[in-house]
């Protein structure tokens, strides 16, 4: 299910988790509590958005000890204002619902007269 | 349930190999967390999420491109294979259907090898499945044509000289095959606009001289669509080489890109430009002829005798020349022969547009980063090309990975 933004929920809701906290670094098990997604479906939508260069990737640089390095998300800018406009419209539609679709065929209207 | 979690983290591990090496540190990644999962059932079912993550991006895509190249070769071989023994060109034919195939399966291990795999993103990945299937439908075009204009057999016999230029032709077609999997690896540092510019200002280039001669023929010294051929050879891969210098240069801020960066750059992105438009050019000629044979204008044959010579029973192709066609098929052998000649003036360009276009690619790019500074630090800023990510590629995957910390 998508939404007018092209992106599916469980994006939207990713980019709600890493939108908290913009410059800092999340690790996919916190992102997973966040949002209540299984690893199978965060992470394939992790890699999608890293191969568009909506989300950045890095391993931790000091292996901390107890436990392995740990593979690091955030937005991207580009991911930032992507994630920051995705998510308005779906806060849009969800409490204006009226609104957002008289919007959207306006620009439909414009579009067509353009 | 600890038993069941080290098996998982182990299969987890183990069939990481099998992605494709940029997404095999997604693997790694959710095996490095499995740890913070807490013991028992949620650890299995984030283990569980990785094999399915695995068996998803390596097996089924892995799978779905067997399956479509396999099509696509079964769909060439269904057209290229069948033959008369009588049409001279069913051997040649059928050494097109085998020889293609094996090209096109056997240059992406070996290019992988020295190259690297895919690079990131649609566009590489696109270029790969597209120019695959342009190659697939070029042959496939070929031989209908080929067959089409060796219906009598015994006045086109295959000497060794048309062996030799078709091997050669394969060879160039490999060739295409591996530029294109060179220019689409990632050990190939193109700019991420570099392929797009270079594949759309090719195909619209295609594009334009198709309708000028959709059959390719009538491309002689005194054709007046040959002067535009001239001017797109000469215009395309100097715009494509500008534009490409210039992105690059941009997005190399706030470093500077230096010229010899600049002429790299363009060179490739014209490269690439030429390659696409004489590819596409070549399979947009045969594919007509194949459908409309009957629309080729009869011509010349290749000795250029004259139409008396051939309308008077002579046949050129044939071995030895002196061979007088009965009245009855004289015209049937002008027709397929002007078949089996039209579309060599797309097929010669193969050879020779790639080079072109890396030449003067080359100059163009070079002038369009040099106007901008040669003290470069380099081709670097946010979106340039670069290396693969640091990962931890050293290090090997353990079971004990999910299992440590809790």
């Amino acid at each position: 299910m998508t939404g007018r933004s092209g992106f599916s929920v469980q994006t939207l809701s990713v980019f709600a988790a890493l939108c908290a906290e913009p410059t800092g670094w999340r690790h996919g098990y916190g992102i997973a509590k966040d949002t209540g997604l299984k690893s199978g479906s965060l992470y394939p939508i992790l890699i999608r958005l890293a191969e568009r260069g909506l989300v950045e990737a890095r391993w931790e640089e000091e292996q901390p000890a107890g436990r392995p390095r740990r593979h690091l998300y955030r937005l991207t800018r580009d991911g930032l204002a992507q994630a920051k406009a995705a998510l308005a419209e779906q806060t849009a539609s969800q409490y204006h619902p009226a609104s957002a679709a008289s919007r959207a065929g306006r620009r439909r209207v414009a579009e067509e007269g353009t | 349930m600890d038993r069941v979690t080290r098996i998982l983290a182990g299969l987890v591990g183990a069939s990481a190999g099998l992605l494709p090496a940029a997404r095999r540190e997604w693997a790694e990644a959710m095996l490095a967390e499995a740890g913070e999962v807490p013991a028992g059932a949620g650890r299995v079912a984030w283990l569980g999420g990785g094999l399915w993550l695995v068996a998803r991006e390596a097996l089924i895509g892995r799978v779905m491109r067997v399956m479509t190249f396999g099509a696509g070769a079964a769909g060439m071989a269904w057209i290229g294979w069948p033959g008369g023994s009588s049409n001279s060109a069913t051997p040649l034919n059928r050494v097109y259907v085998v020889g293609t195939v094996v090209l096109l399966a056997v240059l992406p291990v070996v290019v992988r090898r020295y190259f690297g795999p895919v690079r990131g993103g649609w566009a590489p990945r696109a270029a790969r499945v597209g120019g695959y299937a342009l190659v697939l439908v070029l042959i496939a075009a070929k031989i209908a044509k080929d067959r089409y204009g060796s219906k009598l057999g015994a006045y086109f016999v295959i000497v060794p000289g048309l062996w030799g230029l078709d091997i050669v032709l394969l060879l160039v077609i490999a060739g295409y095959v591996a530029g294109l999997l060179i220019l689409t690896s990632q050990h190939i540092r193109l700019t991420r606009s570099g392929l797009p510019i270079g594949i759309g200002f090719g195909a619209v280039t295609a594009g334009v001289l198709y309708t000028l001669a959709p059959l390719s023929v009538g491309v002689d010294p005194a054709s007046p669509s040959l002067k535009w051929w001239g001017l797109a050879g000469l215009a395309l891969p100097a715009a494509t080489g500008l534009l490409a210098g210039r992105l690059a240069a941009r997005q190399a801020r706030p470093a500077v890109l230096t010229a010899e960066q600049g002429a790299r750059q363009g060179s490739l992105a014209a490269c690439c430009a030429m390659a696409t438009a004489a590819l596409l050019l070549a399979v947009l000629t045969s594919v007509t002829i194949a459908l409309f044979p009957h629309r080729v204008p009869l011509q010349l044959g290749p000795t250029g005798r004259g139409n008396s010579y051939i309308a008077g029973g002579g046949c050129e192709t044939c071995d030895p020349n002196d061979t007088v066609i009965p009245r009855g098929l004289r015209h049937e052998y002008w027709v397929e022969l002007s078949v089996g000649q039209a579309g060599q003036m797309s097929f010669a360009l193969l050879l020779l547009a790639p080079f072109l276009g890396a030449g003067l690619g080359a100059v163009a790019g070079g002038f369009a980063s040099g106007s901008r500074g040669t003290s470069g630090r380099g081709l670097g800023g946010p979106h340039a090309p670069s290396p693969p990510a640091p990962s931890q590629p050293h290090r090997r995957l353990r079971a004990s990975d999910a299992t440590v910390g809790r």
